[in-house]
């Protein structure tokens, strides 16, 4: 191939604006308005890759998102994009892409030497040859990865941002060609609300590629710029390009994304917008107007640089004034590509076409050809191509006129170009991914959608099988017009007119006979990217896969960034020839989103960076970020971690944490827990079943804890719940588990007992919780509140009290965490700031010192309070944790789990339960998560008894504990296991799991 | 000690962020601009809508008739908006906000309904600009566009719900959960960037039933202490 510019009228190219850009190393320029496929091919590059198994030189193909082979490295550093069709790259000054493949250098590539030997290369060669042995799996898969050739992700961070637009629309019209742009005008004129989106930089579709079509006596890019115009006078009417629609979903929601950016020079590029953004379009109704894309035929070597399809060559010649050869050959079954041929011909290169058909075309196009210069061959097709590195010669091959297969010779032409076109291939995949299968159209040889589309999708034009322009427009406005006329929106007016030209029939080939069997030939591509072979798919079918689904995942037909848009037909034809059905019967593939590749960046669009996640403040957060916490996430809140002094690492700080909550005083932000309000004449009777202790005794001004727990009897979640009032109750949550717990209320409420009289509204928020504890806390609260009298008889444990500390109404529940004297003040969350100052102030005589989750986890576990989700894991029964007092099995009324609790399962002695551990050394700190042997011998299998689920250092105590559960553990008192965590085993005596105060007497106090 | 000593000051969700400091007079540059109303009192009111009792009782408190779904309705007492069947949300000012919750709570008396104090846990953020319906569109799936004087809705903004009030065609009022403010602010942020977002100084109250309720934060009413 040696394409070089000519001047076309039609070219939407400027060629005033010079654009310079750099390839492979090498500068090169082109104008604006190219492709970097236009202009590389304009600058005679035709290497641009090697193929993905055998390492064959590949150039480009097609023209636009069917482009299988040009995939390129755009960019250097953070902004590198890998494996980019160059076919969809708009030019910009200063532009810098690669080449993806070839090693050690593209001209040079040793995988093509490996490549040569191709035939012992069959469809499943990776699956069948790296099987043994195992171990070396990971040699392997770096050395198939490197031979992959694709691009390289970028490592650094992305510095460009995404964003996602939601659309409501009565209509939505995907594609920008003549029958879109006719829907839209239709739509909009009607006065619905109206959305049309194209992927290319402006409408047209194949109008831009079509110099000579005319619509209502207008050249037919005039008739787009009008009809353009129209769409833009229309308020209730927007134009989105360069944007793809890459997936349709249930309830008509389109999902496209639109480039701003990327045909920009990076100096140009606003940093105030993003790169992509992501449009999700739900639309009352869709029209499919996707058009279609010419296919090749499959022939020998038909993968040299320097075949393309064409379609493509006459793209690059009308649209971006670029010659694709000099001298070229065109192979085709059909008379549209003789538009080609004339065109070609026209700007000055030697045409040939081979025409299958031993008729030829039809007489107007035959004549047009003849008279542009071109020659015409009929009755022949292209056994193989033959060159090196690019396009020299083929070898023609005689075809009997009606059976498929090659009667004689042919001669050798020299070309340094190869056309071919095999037909079009409607662009169903948008129909398809919600379900839609397409049909067979055995007269123009392709799957196609159905015209009459289905409730909430017209499909209009190419899409639907219209390949004439004047057929595919009168059916767009047909298929428009009834459409509005049933919605009572008004008559379309007259359609516009364009003249079809008579065309001969297209003859039935999609791989060109070349006298050979299967295999024995030139290599003859259907899938270049997969480099898959006509040889292969037969290969497939004779190891008896049978479904083209099959086939396709066993030789990689269509798996491609191209996703098979060249090969899908011509794979699925030579698979139903070699099963011996019909191509209807075989059917296609799924199609499934994405249609092209779409960047993570605008799939996540704004969940990145700050917005990936939200993170929960309380209202002390500032305070603590203030005071030097180190934070953790717990669900989606920022509490503090710990507090750590000067010089202090995470054991020295809790270390003191905890020795100032069992010593002194100590003061942590609580407000996490969830809050649920729960009201209602039946309230406590809602409690009595779905906690399993009782509740109808509780009186106001108590508190007690509870255990929840699913239908299998398996705890779920706790907290302790106050009883505001008879009917009135305060309950609390885990801090990750409000959600799900106020869910799992308004279930068993709306689903089950919906008798009951209850509401339950979430104040999680409201609250702001400042938990004071250690036994000099009674002192710093008596210093904040004059109304609540809180001596030890007055105010006892588990009592809470309505008062006003720090001048602010608030709820005072005097509960404990840690087994010290403690109390819970809770206020609006406004004042949170204010109370927490007001406590640290208080407290100051005291030492009062702020402690975060850490210490409360070691105060907790000192005391065996359990943590769920971390001792309990969705397996544990209140029993198994050692809390039937937890439970109250003679309650009247059942509770959620009860029945579980009775299970022989459930109450087998074995099953694990919680314990508590004692290391012989006493320093030694187990791995939480370790598991537990019965014997310091460790074999395989080993004889696990269960695991460590909790395990701190305790200062207090001046050694380490760890919460365990073990298989029968609550009578294994006394007993030693051994806990194993990388490859150290650690012995540990199995004891109670109150370390601290077993008596309970010090939060009496 | 005595309470006469304490000082309280209460603190907006957003305070942290210092919204106030970078507050500038929007531009018609400003695509969209935003600032948060600080401190309103928020009560969630629970109750049949289908029970006559009920909706006379808030009626008589509010002078404020239930909602329609997916609705509000405004009076002297504030702004009442359709959460639920059983569920509304009263917006209020500090000022008033004691004295309805002990009439309601006193209206209630024999009724299955309740009034919960929800004005820690939720702020008001009021998003306004030339693209405010674009804004809208970057951040929630919902038809924002459709979206009219009277409606509020309940949504989803990323990964918070949020409510979204229309007062009129001027801006329009997200109320979230404290604990999501500052992620609903970045998304926000974010979303807007496009536009030329700022930070900008609340408008007069005008007509706008929600900005008219904004005031200096007060010490709440010992009263509060009633509703539980």
């Amino acid at each position: 191939m040696s394409g070089y510019r000519v001047s076309r009228p039609s070219q939407r190219i400027d060629r005033d604006q010079t654009v310079r850009f750099r390839f492979n190393g090498r500068d090169y320029s082109g104008f604006a308005g190219d492709t970097l496929a236009s202009a590389l091919i304009a600058n005679g590059v035709t290497l641009l890759g090697r193929s993905f198994k055998y390492g064959r030189p590949r150039g480009i193909v097609g023209a636009g998102p069917e482009e299988p082979n040009a995939l390129v490295q755009l960019e250097d550093g953070a902004r590198t994009v890998p494996d980019v069709k160059a076919t969809q790259i708009e030019l910009y000054p200063g532009l810098s892409a690669r080449s993806c493949s070839g090693w050690p250098s593209l001209a040079l590539d040793l995988k093509s030497l490996l490549g040569r030997c191709g035939r012992f290369m069959p469809p499943g060669f990776y699956y069948k040859t790296f099987m043994a042995p195992v171990r070396a799996w990971p040699v392997y898969e770096k050395i198939i990865r490197k031979a992959a050739g694709f691009g390289t992700a970028p490592t650094a961070n992305d510095p460009d941002f995404y964003d996602h637009l939601h659309h409501h629309v009565d209509v939505l019209v995907v594609g920008g060609g003549a029958c879109g742009l006719w829907a839209a005008l239709l739509a909009g004129r009607a006065g619905l609300k109206t959305l049309l989106v194209d992927d290319q930089n402006e409408a047209g579709g194949w109008l831009l590629s079509e110099a000579s079509a005319r619509i209502d006596g207008l050249a037919a890019i005039d008739w787009v710029a009008s009809r353009r115009a129209e769409l833009d006078a229309l308020p209730n009417v927007a134009v989105l390009t360069r944007t793809t629609a890459f997936a349709h979903h249930d309830l008509n929601l389109v999902q496209a994304v639109e480039r701003l950016q990327d045909h920009l020079p990076a100096e140009a590029r606003r940093a105030d917008q993003p790169r992509e953004r992501l449009h999700r379009i739900r639309a009352g109704h869709v029209i499919l107007a996707a058009g279609a894309i010419e296919r090749p035929l499959v022939f020998g070597n038909n993968d040299l640089p320097g075949v393309l399809t064409a379609a493509a060559a006459q793209t690059y010649l009308n649209r971006y004034g670029v010659v694709v050869g000099r001298t070229i050959l065109l192979l085709t079954h059909n008379d549209a590509a003789y538009d080609t041929a004339r065109d070609l011909a026209l700007a000055g290169s030697r045409v040939t076409v081979i025409d299958v058909r031993q008729r030829g075309a039809a007489p107007a196009r035959h004549a047009a050809v003849i008279a542009a210069g071109a020659t015409v061959l009929t009755g022949f097709g292209i056994a193989e191509v033959r060159g090196g590195n690019r396009v020299r010669a083929a070898r023609l091959v005689r075809l009997d006129p009606l059976s498929l297969k090659a009667t004689g010779k042919g001669p050798v032409l020299n070309a340094d170009c190869v056309l071919s076109s095999g037909g079009l291939t409607a662009t169903v995949h948008l129909y398809c991914h919600n379900g839609g299968r397409p049909l067979w159209d055995e007269e123009r040889l392709s799957f196609v959608a159905p015209a009459g589309g289905r409730d909430d999708m017209c499909c209009v034009g190419a899409v639907a099988g219209y390949w004439g322009l004047g057929e595919a427009l009168r059916q767009t406005h047909e298929t428009l017009g009834a459409w509005l006329a049933a919605r009572g929106l008004g008559a379309a007016g007259q359609a516009p007119q364009a003249d079809d030209i008579p065309a001969a029939p297209t003859r039935r080939v999609f791989r060109i006979p070349d006298g050979r069997r299967p295999g024995a030939g030139a290599k003859a591509f259907v899938d270049f990217q997969n480099d898959v072979t006509a040889a292969d798919i037969h290969i497939a079918v004779l190891e008896n896969y049978r479904s083209v689904e099959h086939v396709k995942r066993y030789t990689a037909l269509g798996f491609g960034t191209d996703q098979g848009k060249l090969s899908n037909i011509n794979g699925f034809a030579i698979a139903a020839e070699a099963l011996g059905k019909p191509i209807a019967s075989v059917g296609t593939t799924t199609y499934r989103p994405a249609y092209t590749p779409v960047s993570f960046g605008a799939l996540a669009g704004p969940h990145a960076r700050e917005t990936f996640d939200p993170e929960r403040h309380t209202a002390m957060h500032a305070r603590h970020v203030a005071a030097g916490a180190a934070f953790e996430r717990v669900g989606q809140w920022m509490r503090p971690h710990y507090f750590p002094r000067p010089g202090e690492d995470l054991h020295a700080a809790v270390a003191r944490e905890c020795l100032a909550a069992r010593q002194g005083v100590a003061v942590m932000d609580a407000t996490t827990l969830g809050k649920i309000d729960v009201k209602g004449p039946d309230a406590r009777e809602f409690l009595n079943r779905v906690y399993s202790n009782a509740w109808s005794k509780l009186e106001p001004g108590k508190c007690r804890y509870g255990l929840m727990l699913d239908e299998n009897g398996m705890v779920m979640d706790d907290g302790v719940t106050a009883c505001l009032a008879d009917d009135h109750f305060h309950m609390t949550t885990t801090t990750g588990g409000a959600a799900r717990v106020l869910s799992w209320l308004e279930r068993w409420h709306q689903t089950e007992w919906p008798d009951l009289k209850v509401f339950f509204t979430s104040t999680t928020d409201h609250w702001c919780t400042t938990a004071v504890v250690g036994p000099k806390s009674r002192d710093v609260l008596m210093r904040l509140c004059s109304d609540i009298d809180f001596a030890m008889d007055a105010f006892k444990f588990m009592d809470w009290r309505d008062g006003t500390v720090a001048g602010l109404p608030a709820r005072v529940f005097r509960i404990s965490f840690s087994g010290e004297v403690a109390y819970e003040i809770n206020v609006e969350a406004s004042y949170g700031d204010y109370v927490w100052q007001s406590v640290l102030a208080a407290g100051k005589d005291f030492g009062i010192t702020p402690y975060g989750t850490e210490s409360m986890h070691v105060l907790r576990a000192e005391k065996g309070f359990i943590i769920v989700g971390q001792d309990s894991d969705g397996s544990m029964t209140p029993f198994d944790l050692g809390m039937a007092w937890a439970v109250g099995m003679k309650k009247p009324f059942s509770f959620l789990g009860r029945r579980s609790l009775t299970r022989s399962d459930t109450v087998r002695d074995d099953r694990k339960q919680l314990v508590g551990l004692l290391t012989d050394d006493p320093a030694a700190v187990l791995t939480e998560g370790a598991q537990l042997l019965s014997s310091p011998q460790v074999t395989i299998p080993a004889d696990m008894r269960g695991h460590v689920t909790s395990s701190y250092f305790s200062a207090y105590l001046g050694r380490s504990i760890a919460l365990a559960v073990v298989k029968g553990g609550a009578a294994s008192g006394g007993e030693t296991v051994y806990a194993w965590s990388g490859g150290q085993v650690t012995a540990a005596r199995i004891v109670s799991s109150v370390f601290v105060d077993p008596q309970g007497e010090r939060q009496h106090v | 000690m005595s309470d006469a000593l304490f000082q309280p000051y209460a603190r907006s969700p957003l305070d942290p962020l210092d919204l106030a400091g970078q507050a500038v007079r929007p531009s018609p540059e400003n695509g969209a601009w935003a600032n948060e109303v600080r401190l309103l009192a928020y009560l969630t009111l629970r109750g049949d809508s289908a029970d006559p009792a009920y909706a006379r009782a808030v009626r008589t408190v509010c002078g404020l008739s239930l909602p329609d779904a997916g609705r509000y309705v405004s009076g002297v007492a504030g702004v009442l908006l359709w959460r639920s069947p059983n569920e509304c949300l009263l917006l209020t000012s500090r000022r008033q906000a004691a004295s309805l919750r002990v009439a309601l709570v006193e209206a209630f008396a024999g009724l299955l309904a309740e009034v919960v104090d929800q004005s820690g846990g939720l702020t008001t953020v009021y998003l306004a600009g030339a693209e405010q319906v674009t804004v809208l569109r970057h951040m929630g799936g919902y038809d924002f566009g459709s979206l009219e004087p009277g409606q509020a809705i309940a949504t989803v903004f990323g990964k918070t719900a949020a409510v979204v009030m229309r007062a009129d065609a001027h801006g329009v009022h997200l109320i979230v959960r404290r604990s999501f403010a500052a992620y609903l602010w970045a998304l926000l942020a974010r979303s807007a960037r496009p536009y030329a977002f700022t930070v900008g100084r609340l408008p007069a109250a005008g007509t706008d039933p929600v900005l008219c309720l904004q005031e200096g934060a007060t010490v709440l009413d010992r009263q509060d202490r009633v509703a539980v």
